[in-house]
């Protein structure tokens, strides 16, 4: 779908090369650090700005060459966009639908938004989350087949983040395809089926979050042995990695039930494990070692 | 991902432009600075040239006509130009400011409409200062105005057409309120001025009452003038008027920014 895609600003390259693939009905995630070209790659899929190469592909038409016929099923909500302040909400969501050929029953949507209540409020008293949940309306009020929403939940309180999550994921069992900017690991675990971390304007990885939360060293896994044991008796354990010893304590990082394997391993050769903790690797972890790290070790595995 | 989403027939386009124009003239209700001030310049302007004209009654030198009589076509050309230069790209510019018509550029519907829209919310409102300009004059302050109905629609048409046409450039380009204030401050100074505002052409003469006879608000008030006054308009006026129709509209169209 996206293909070597290549954006400058000046001298400045925001982009460069990224390339991937987005499947039907899932949620694609774009993570990154600020600045990684997250926004820029969006901008460049929804047809807002043009690449200066590559190409991008969205049921084999282009943002640039086919505007018209893509934003017929292309839903955007932007980072960053105010409304006319004496716009009343359900006036933007009915405006916006009479622009597309086929759109959702405005006030349906108002009401799986929760907003119901406000409809009749204007932009401007409208609270932080709820000129959010409006901007969200204004992207699906088409009934798009692609939904693309740029710093979702920003702003929002907890409960509404959690709600809105429940929207996403419903939107994806219609048979949306969602791609979602993010910089929130959580949100990113939670909600996205695969997810592409950017850094420095390149593809850093494309994996789902299980395994690119692998990627930070896995799971790890401290304990007391026993007696003493070897390195090379713990490396023969199955999905282990790496091991650190400090004083009595042995941590050990590595993939799968990795407590489990310590355990069951070292019982097999009559060694008994005490005060063990074992702790999941996540998303941040990952998150801040790959974009930590110089993009030239970073893992490449673009997808075609 | 390889079939284009099948997609129903939808609603004529009439009926889609009819929704966007409802929503934006309730929205120039609710903060009529642009309109409010439109119908209110020209009230003030009609009060004042009225006064003036009372307390000065008999004919302005070198001319038939009476103070009131003269300034009707030039207060007609600084309502649409106040409408053109300000009101209508006011609301352009703000939505460009915070956002919106990036917004709106990411669905189906066209920059086009978006002005469209503006600009007929304003023409109604042009229209209700044509009549409040000749009713006033006329039965307030005893104006003796005697238009060629039809030469005097087509000056009127062609006014709007050149000054709106003007202000959709601002419309199109000017990035934020804070520069639109600075353009069209300067822009609707000059146009009063060339409209005859300060000085009537016919009171400079010479270079000055050239430029403002071929400037776009003063070709305007040379068509409305005679035409008010049962004469046609001159070729000259009418051709300057639709030279600058075009190539104002020609710019708008070609430059228009989204963000």
């Amino acid at each position: 779908m996206v293909q070597n895609l290549v954006k400058r600003y000046g001298d400045f390259t925001a982009i460069n090369g990224v390339s991937f693939s987005i499947k039907e009905d899932e949620i694609f995630g774009i993570i990154g650090p600020n600045g990684a070209g997250k926004t820029t790659t969006v901008e460049c899929i929804s047809g807002l700005r043009t690449p200066d190469s590559g190409s991008i592909s969205i049921y084999g038409l282009s943002p640039q060459r086919d505007r018209n016929k893509i934003r017929e099923f292309v839903g955007v909500q932007l980072q960053e966009s105010s409304m006319p302040p004496r716009l009343k909400a359900r006036e933007a969501v009915k405006l916006f639908a009479s622009f597309y050929p086929n759109p959702m029953d405005p006030d349906a949507l108002l009401e799986t938004l929760g907003m119901t209540q406000v409809k009749n409020s204007i932009f401007k008293n409208l609270s932080g989350g709820q000129k959010q949940r409006l901007s969200i309306a204004l992207a699906l009020v088409g009934n798009p087949k692609v939904a693309i929403l740029d710093e979702l939940t920003t702003g929002l309180d907890p409960e509404a983040r959690r709600e809105t999550w429940s929207l996403i994921e419903s939107i994806r069992d219609r048979g949306v395809t969602v791609i979602l900017v993010t910089h929130f690991m959580d949100e990113a675990e939670r909600l996205c089926d695969r997810l592409a971390l950017i850094n420095h304007g390149k593809l850093a990885v494309l994996d789902t979050p299980e395994a690119i939360a692998a990627l930070a060293g896995g799971n790890r896994v401290r304990f007391v042995p026993s007696q003493p044991v070897d390195d090379k008796t713990l490396h023969a354990i199955p999905g282990l990695t790496g091991i650190e010893r400090k004083e009595r304590y042995i941590t050990v990082t590595g993939t799968g039930d990795l407590a489990a394997s310590v355990i069951n391993s070292l019982a097999g050769i009559g060694v008994h494990v005490s005060e063990i903790e074992a702790r999941r690797g996540n998303l941040d972890d990952a998150f801040v070692k790959l974009t930590r790290d110089d993009p030239a070790d970073a893992p490449g595995g673009a997808e075609p | 991902m390889t079939s284009v989403p099948s997609k129903s027939k939808g609603k004529g386009s009439r009926g889609h432009f009819s929704a966007l124009l409802k929503v934006e003239a309730k929205l120039a209700l609710r903060t009529p600075i642009g309109l409010g001030g439109g119908l209110g310049i020209t009230t003030a302007l009609l009060a004042i040239f009225g006064l003036i004209g009372v307390a000065s009654p008999g004919n302005v030198a070198g001319t038939d006509l009476t103070i009131i009589d003269l300034y009707v076509p030039t207060l007609m050309a600084i309502s649409f130009t106040f409408l053109g230069i300000y009101s209508l790209p006011y609301t352009t510019v703000r939505y460009r400011e915070m956002g919106w018509l990036r917004r709106v550029s990411l669905t189906p519907e066209s920059p086009s409409r978006l002005l469209a829209a503006q600009a007929i919310i304003n023409l109604v409102v042009a229209l209700a200062a044509i009549l409040i300009l000749v009713f006033g004059s006329e039965l307030i302050f005893g104006a003796s105005l005697h238009a060629n109905i039809p030469y005097f629609a087509l000056s009127i048409i062609l006014s709007i057409a050149e000054l709106f046409s003007l202000g959709l450039i601002v419309a199109a380009v000017v990035p934020t309120q804070q520069i639109f204030s600075a353009v069209s401050g300067v822009l609707m100074f000059l146009s009063f001025f060339l409209s005859g505002l300060w000085v009537q052409p016919s009171q400079v003469g010479g270079i000055v009452a050239t430029t403002m006879n071929y400037s776009p608000p003063g070709a305007a008030v040379g068509a409305l003038l005679s035409s008010a006054f049962d004469s046609a308009p001159s070729y000259t006026s009418i051709a300057t008027m639709v030279v600058y129709t075009a190539i104002f509209a020609f710019i708008a169209t070609r430059y228009f920014r989204w963000e």
